[in-house]
Protein backbone atom coordinates (compact mmCIF):
# COMPACT_ATOMS: atom_id res chain seq x y z
CA UNK A 1 0.00 0.00 0.00
CA UNK A 2 1.28 3.36 -0.72
CA UNK A 3 1.15 6.17 1.56
CA UNK A 4 -1.16 8.21 -1.29
CA UNK A 5 -3.79 5.62 -0.84
CA UNK A 6 -3.69 6.87 2.78
CA UNK A 7 -6.34 9.57 2.85
CA UNK A 8 -5.88 12.18 5.73
CA UNK A 9 -9.15 13.52 6.75
CA UNK A 10 -9.12 16.82 8.19
CA UNK A 11 -12.26 18.22 9.41
CA UNK A 12 -11.66 22.16 9.99
CA UNK A 13 -13.96 25.04 11.15
CA UNK A 14 -12.41 28.58 12.55
CA UNK A 15 -8.75 27.14 12.69
CA UNK A 16 -7.19 29.81 10.23
CA UNK A 17 -4.14 29.88 13.23
CA UNK A 18 -3.13 25.91 12.35
CA UNK A 19 -4.19 24.51 10.16
CA UNK A 20 -1.71 25.43 7.44
CA UNK A 21 0.71 24.35 9.82
CA UNK A 22 -1.12 21.47 10.27
CA UNK A 23 -1.42 20.54 6.61
CA UNK A 24 2.18 21.26 6.20
CA UNK A 25 3.49 18.82 8.95
CA UNK A 26 1.70 16.00 6.54
CA UNK A 27 2.89 17.27 3.86
CA UNK A 28 6.13 15.58 3.37
CA UNK A 29 4.29 12.05 4.14
CA UNK A 30 3.43 11.69 1.48
CA UNK A 31 -0.44 11.05 2.35
CA UNK A 32 -3.47 12.28 0.39
CA UNK A 33 -4.89 14.85 2.61
CA UNK A 34 -8.70 16.17 2.61
CA UNK A 35 -9.40 19.53 4.37
CA UNK A 36 -12.97 19.93 4.95
CA UNK A 37 -13.58 23.48 5.71
CA UNK A 38 -17.36 22.85 7.63
CA UNK A 39 -18.41 26.39 6.69
CA UNK A 40 -15.72 28.57 8.14
CA UNK A 41 -17.24 32.09 8.31
CA UNK A 42 -13.11 33.22 5.56
CA UNK A 43 -13.13 30.57 3.28
CA UNK A 44 -10.10 28.06 4.61
CA UNK A 45 -8.65 27.40 1.00
CA UNK A 46 -7.01 31.13 1.45
CA UNK A 47 -4.45 29.49 4.87
CA UNK A 48 -3.41 26.28 2.62
CA UNK A 49 -1.34 27.93 0.33
CA UNK A 50 1.65 27.12 1.85
CA UNK A 51 3.58 23.97 1.87
CA UNK A 52 1.42 21.15 0.32
CA UNK A 53 1.72 17.80 -0.96
CA UNK A 54 0.04 17.20 -4.83
CA UNK A 55 -2.47 14.97 -3.65
CA UNK A 56 -4.38 17.64 -1.50
CA UNK A 57 -7.93 18.43 -1.79
CA UNK A 58 -9.93 21.65 -0.19
CA UNK A 59 -13.58 20.67 0.61
CA UNK A 60 -16.16 23.33 1.47
CA UNK A 61 -19.42 22.97 3.64
CA UNK A 62 -21.31 25.93 2.29
CA UNK A 63 -22.82 25.80 6.10
CA UNK A 64 -21.73 25.32 9.42
CA UNK A 65 -22.63 21.43 10.18
CA UNK A 66 -20.67 20.33 12.82
CA UNK A 67 -16.99 18.54 13.09
CA UNK A 68 -18.89 15.01 12.89
CA UNK A 69 -20.94 16.18 9.69
CA UNK A 70 -17.53 16.79 8.46
CA UNK A 71 -15.55 13.69 9.13
CA UNK A 72 -18.06 11.70 7.22
CA UNK A 73 -17.83 14.11 3.78
CA UNK A 74 -14.27 13.90 4.21
CA UNK A 75 -14.54 9.68 4.29
CA UNK A 76 -16.94 9.63 1.40
CA UNK A 77 -14.94 11.91 -0.59
CA UNK A 78 -11.55 9.65 -0.12
CA UNK A 79 -13.74 6.68 -0.82
CA UNK A 80 -14.97 8.24 -4.13
CA UNK A 81 -10.81 8.94 -5.19
CA UNK A 82 -9.79 5.29 -4.10
CA UNK A 83 -9.13 5.46 -0.44
CA UNK A 84 -7.68 2.14 1.05
CA UNK A 85 -7.23 3.27 4.59
CA UNK A 86 -8.57 7.04 5.82
CA UNK A 87 -7.27 8.84 8.74
CA UNK A 88 -9.25 10.82 10.67
CA UNK A 89 -6.81 13.88 12.08
CA UNK A 90 -7.48 17.14 13.87
CA UNK A 91 -7.22 20.27 12.22
CA UNK A 92 -5.76 21.80 15.81
CA UNK A 93 -2.36 20.10 15.78
CA UNK A 94 -2.89 18.28 18.46
CA UNK A 95 -2.30 15.04 16.67
CA UNK A 96 1.06 13.54 15.50
CA UNK A 97 1.98 13.20 11.96
CA UNK A 98 4.63 11.18 12.62
CA UNK A 99 2.20 8.38 14.57
CA UNK A 100 -0.14 7.91 11.73
CA UNK A 101 2.01 4.74 10.64
CA UNK A 102 1.92 3.68 13.59
CA UNK A 103 -1.54 3.83 13.77
CA UNK A 104 -2.19 2.57 10.26
CA UNK A 105 -0.03 -0.09 10.54
CA UNK A 106 -2.58 -2.95 12.47
CA UNK A 107 -4.30 -2.36 9.36
CA UNK A 108 -1.85 -2.96 6.94
CA UNK A 109 -1.05 -6.14 8.57
CA UNK A 110 -4.64 -7.32 8.22
CA UNK A 111 -4.69 -7.23 12.99
CA UNK A 112 -8.19 -5.37 12.62
CA UNK A 113 -9.85 -2.98 10.25
CA UNK A 114 -10.40 0.22 12.62
CA UNK A 115 -7.59 1.80 14.73
CA UNK A 116 -8.61 4.23 17.42
CA UNK A 117 -5.97 6.14 19.01
CA UNK A 118 -5.90 6.17 22.94
CA UNK A 119 -4.02 8.69 25.39
CA UNK A 120 -4.75 5.89 27.86
CA UNK A 121 -3.07 3.22 27.18
CA UNK A 122 0.92 4.47 27.68
CA UNK A 123 1.23 6.58 30.76
CA UNK A 124 3.51 8.76 29.65
CA UNK A 125 0.62 9.80 27.13
CA UNK A 126 -1.64 9.74 30.32
CA UNK A 127 0.34 12.23 32.15
CA UNK A 128 0.10 14.79 29.36
CA UNK A 129 -3.58 14.98 29.92
CA UNK A 130 -4.87 18.35 31.87
CA UNK A 131 -6.43 16.70 35.35
CA UNK A 132 -9.69 18.58 34.25
CA UNK A 133 -9.83 17.19 30.79
CA UNK A 134 -8.25 13.24 32.42
CA UNK A 135 -11.68 13.38 34.30
CA UNK A 136 -14.17 14.72 31.31
CA UNK A 137 -12.70 11.72 29.29
CA UNK A 138 -13.14 8.94 31.66
CA UNK A 139 -17.36 10.61 31.59
CA UNK A 140 -16.71 10.23 27.68
CA UNK A 141 -15.36 6.47 27.93
CA UNK A 142 -18.29 5.70 30.64
CA UNK A 143 -21.28 7.30 28.59
CA UNK A 144 -19.81 5.08 25.60
CA UNK A 145 -20.45 2.38 27.22
CA UNK A 146 -23.79 3.02 28.28
CA UNK A 147 -24.80 3.74 24.84
CA UNK A 148 -22.37 1.28 22.64
CA UNK A 149 -21.61 -1.78 25.54
CA UNK A 150 -18.24 -0.84 24.05
CA UNK A 151 -15.62 -0.43 26.78
CA UNK A 152 -12.40 1.17 25.68
CA UNK A 153 -9.62 3.39 27.33
CA UNK A 154 -10.20 6.78 25.47
CA UNK A 155 -13.83 7.19 22.98
CA UNK A 156 -13.65 10.85 22.25
CA UNK A 157 -10.16 10.50 20.63
CA UNK A 158 -10.65 12.47 17.10
CA UNK A 159 -7.03 10.17 15.58
CA UNK A 160 -8.64 6.80 14.46
CA UNK A 161 -7.60 4.83 10.76
CA UNK A 162 -10.27 2.74 8.86
CA UNK A 163 -9.95 0.76 6.15
CA UNK A 164 -11.89 1.17 3.14
CA UNK A 165 -13.89 -2.06 3.85
CA UNK A 166 -14.90 -0.72 7.41
CA UNK A 167 -15.48 2.70 6.20
CA UNK A 168 -17.71 1.73 3.49
CA UNK A 169 -19.92 -0.08 6.18
CA UNK A 170 -19.88 2.67 8.39
CA UNK A 171 -22.22 6.29 7.90
CA UNK A 172 -22.50 8.73 10.49
CA UNK A 173 -25.30 10.83 10.88
CA UNK A 174 -24.56 12.64 13.98
CA UNK A 175 -23.34 16.42 12.47
CA UNK A 176 -21.42 17.23 15.75
CA UNK A 177 -19.59 15.71 18.46
CA UNK A 178 -21.97 12.85 19.31
CA UNK A 179 -20.17 10.95 16.51
CA UNK A 180 -17.28 9.68 18.97
CA UNK A 181 -20.33 7.68 19.93
CA UNK A 182 -22.00 7.18 17.05
CA UNK A 183 -19.25 5.31 15.41
CA UNK A 184 -18.24 3.10 18.41
CA UNK A 185 -21.98 1.93 17.54
CA UNK A 186 -21.76 1.60 14.13
CA UNK A 187 -18.23 -0.30 14.71
CA UNK A 188 -20.10 -2.91 16.99
CA UNK A 189 -22.82 -3.44 14.51
CA UNK A 190 -21.01 -3.86 11.78
CA UNK A 191 -18.89 -6.27 13.30
CA UNK A 192 -15.76 -4.86 11.95
CA UNK A 193 -11.96 -6.07 14.09
CA UNK A 194 -11.39 -2.88 16.07
CA UNK A 195 -8.74 -2.31 18.27
CA UNK A 196 -6.95 1.01 20.34
CA UNK A 197 -3.36 2.24 19.51
CA UNK A 198 -0.84 4.40 22.04
CA UNK A 199 -1.14 7.63 20.56
CA UNK A 200 0.27 10.92 21.93
CA UNK A 201 -1.78 14.02 21.93
CA UNK A 202 0.06 17.56 22.09
CA UNK A 203 -1.63 20.03 24.17
CA UNK A 204 -1.46 23.72 23.91
CA UNK A 205 -2.83 26.56 24.46
CA UNK A 206 -4.79 27.37 21.70
CA UNK A 207 -6.25 23.29 21.27
CA UNK A 208 -6.89 23.36 24.92
CA UNK A 209 -9.09 26.07 24.44
CA UNK A 210 -11.14 24.45 21.46
CA UNK A 211 -11.13 21.96 23.14
CA UNK A 212 -14.60 20.42 24.34
CA UNK A 213 -16.12 22.43 27.87
CA UNK A 214 -18.00 20.35 30.27
CA UNK A 215 -21.48 22.73 29.05
CA UNK A 216 -20.87 21.19 25.18
CA UNK A 217 -20.45 17.15 27.05
CA UNK A 218 -23.61 17.59 28.34
CA UNK A 219 -24.96 18.87 25.06
CA UNK A 220 -23.05 15.89 23.00
CA UNK A 221 -25.03 14.08 25.68
CA UNK A 222 -28.38 15.17 25.45
CA UNK A 223 -27.89 14.33 21.58
CA UNK A 224 -26.85 10.70 22.41
CA UNK A 225 -30.06 9.88 24.31
CA UNK A 226 -32.45 12.10 21.68
CA UNK A 227 -30.69 9.64 19.19
CA UNK A 228 -31.59 6.70 20.83
CA UNK A 229 -35.19 7.94 21.14
CA UNK A 230 -35.52 8.62 17.44
CA UNK A 231 -33.30 7.28 14.84
CA UNK B 1 -74.83 30.81 22.49
CA UNK B 2 -72.47 33.21 24.20
CA UNK B 3 -69.82 35.93 22.87
CA UNK B 4 -67.00 33.93 24.14
CA UNK B 5 -68.34 29.99 22.94
CA UNK B 6 -68.52 31.91 19.49
CA UNK B 7 -65.13 33.13 19.27
CA UNK B 8 -64.13 29.62 20.52
CA UNK B 9 -65.83 28.23 17.75
CA UNK B 10 -64.57 30.26 15.19
CA UNK B 11 -60.90 29.57 16.22
CA UNK B 12 -61.86 26.24 16.34
CA UNK B 13 -62.56 26.38 12.51
CA UNK B 14 -59.59 28.65 11.69
CA UNK B 15 -56.95 26.37 13.60
CA UNK B 16 -58.86 22.82 12.20
CA UNK B 17 -58.48 24.73 8.39
CA UNK B 18 -54.96 25.43 8.80
CA UNK B 19 -54.14 22.48 10.28
CA UNK B 20 -56.03 20.03 7.50
CA UNK B 21 -54.29 22.41 5.03
CA UNK B 22 -50.18 22.08 6.64
CA UNK B 23 -51.19 18.06 6.79
CA UNK B 24 -52.42 18.03 3.17
CA UNK B 25 -51.16 14.65 1.97
CA UNK B 26 -52.04 13.21 5.48
CA UNK B 27 -54.99 11.83 5.79
CA UNK B 28 -54.60 10.27 9.18
CA UNK B 29 -53.36 13.56 10.81
CA UNK B 30 -56.97 15.10 8.64
CA UNK B 31 -59.12 12.59 10.28
CA UNK B 32 -57.69 12.97 14.12
CA UNK B 33 -57.66 16.91 13.31
CA UNK B 34 -61.29 16.41 12.42
CA UNK B 35 -61.62 14.44 15.11
CA UNK B 36 -60.36 16.85 17.70
CA UNK B 37 -61.65 19.98 16.45
CA UNK B 38 -65.49 18.36 16.69
CA UNK B 39 -64.82 17.53 19.91
CA UNK B 40 -63.28 21.17 20.90
CA UNK B 41 -66.62 22.40 19.43
CA UNK B 42 -68.41 20.14 21.56
CA UNK B 43 -66.63 21.11 24.89
CA UNK B 44 -67.09 25.03 24.02
CA UNK B 45 -70.90 24.26 23.49
CA UNK B 46 -71.56 22.07 26.25
CA UNK B 47 -69.16 22.66 29.07
CA UNK B 48 -70.27 20.75 31.68
CA UNK B 49 -69.84 17.24 28.96
CA UNK B 50 -65.68 17.85 30.31
CA UNK B 51 -66.30 16.74 33.82
CA UNK B 52 -69.05 14.14 33.47
CA UNK B 53 -66.25 12.57 31.44
CA UNK B 54 -63.56 13.45 34.31
CA UNK B 55 -65.70 12.04 36.93
CA UNK B 56 -65.66 9.14 34.56
CA UNK B 57 -61.76 8.98 34.49
CA UNK B 58 -61.09 9.38 38.09
CA UNK B 59 -60.18 13.12 37.48
CA UNK B 60 -62.44 16.01 39.49
CA UNK B 61 -62.72 18.85 37.27
CA UNK B 62 -63.22 18.93 33.41
CA UNK B 63 -61.00 21.88 33.40
CA UNK B 64 -57.63 19.45 35.07
CA UNK B 65 -58.83 16.99 32.57
CA UNK B 66 -58.44 19.86 29.44
CA UNK B 67 -55.45 20.89 31.14
CA UNK B 68 -53.73 16.82 30.90
CA UNK B 69 -54.81 16.42 27.93
CA UNK B 70 -53.31 19.96 26.22
CA UNK B 71 -50.20 19.22 28.04
CA UNK B 72 -49.92 15.71 26.21
CA UNK B 73 -50.67 17.62 23.12
CA UNK B 74 -48.29 20.06 23.47
CA UNK B 75 -45.40 17.61 24.14
CA UNK B 76 -46.42 15.35 21.15
CA UNK B 77 -46.26 18.10 19.20
CA UNK B 78 -42.97 18.95 20.35
CA UNK B 79 -41.99 15.37 19.12
CA UNK B 80 -43.38 15.63 15.99
CA UNK B 81 -41.44 18.80 15.47
CA UNK B 82 -38.14 17.69 16.45
CA UNK B 83 -38.83 14.61 14.35
CA UNK B 84 -39.33 16.93 11.02
CA UNK B 85 -36.07 19.31 12.38
CA UNK B 86 -34.35 16.30 12.57
CA UNK B 87 -35.03 14.89 8.84
CA UNK B 88 -34.49 18.19 7.44
CA UNK B 89 -31.36 18.64 8.85
CA UNK B 90 -30.78 14.81 7.62
CA UNK B 91 -32.19 15.97 4.13
CA UNK B 92 -30.00 19.44 4.49
CA UNK B 93 -26.35 17.57 5.62
CA UNK B 94 -26.67 15.11 2.04
CA UNK B 95 -27.34 18.43 -0.46
CA UNK B 96 -24.06 20.25 1.35
CA UNK B 97 -21.82 17.16 1.66
CA UNK B 98 -23.48 16.21 -2.13
CA UNK B 99 -21.97 20.46 -3.03
CA UNK B 100 -19.07 19.85 -1.13
CA UNK B 101 -17.76 16.76 -3.50
CA UNK B 102 -19.12 18.01 -6.60
CA UNK B 103 -16.89 21.14 -6.12
CA UNK B 104 -13.67 19.98 -4.55
CA UNK B 105 -10.79 21.85 -5.55
CA UNK B 106 -7.54 19.67 -6.19
CA UNK B 107 -4.80 21.95 -4.90
CA UNK B 108 -1.18 22.19 -6.42
CA UNK B 109 1.88 21.53 -4.83
CA UNK B 110 4.15 24.43 -3.98
CA UNK B 111 6.75 22.11 -3.30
Amino acid sequence: MLNSDIFVVIPSYNERNVLGTTVAELAPFGYSIVVVDDGSPNPERQYLSGQINGSTWYLRHVSNLGAGAAVETGTKFALSKGAKVIVHFDADGQHIPELIEKLVDPIRRGTCEVAMGSRFIESSDRALIPAGKRILLKLGVFVSWVFTGMWLTDTHNGFRAISRTAAQQIHLTENGYAHCTEILELIRKSGVRYMEVPTTVRYTTYSLAKGQSMWNSINILFDLVLRKLFR
Amino acid sequence: MTTIQAILILLCLGGGIFASVIFKSRLGYRLLILFFFVTAIAFVLFPDATNVIARHLGVTRGADLLLYLMVFAVIHGFFLLYLRSRKLERKTTEVIRALAIRDAEHLQSTN
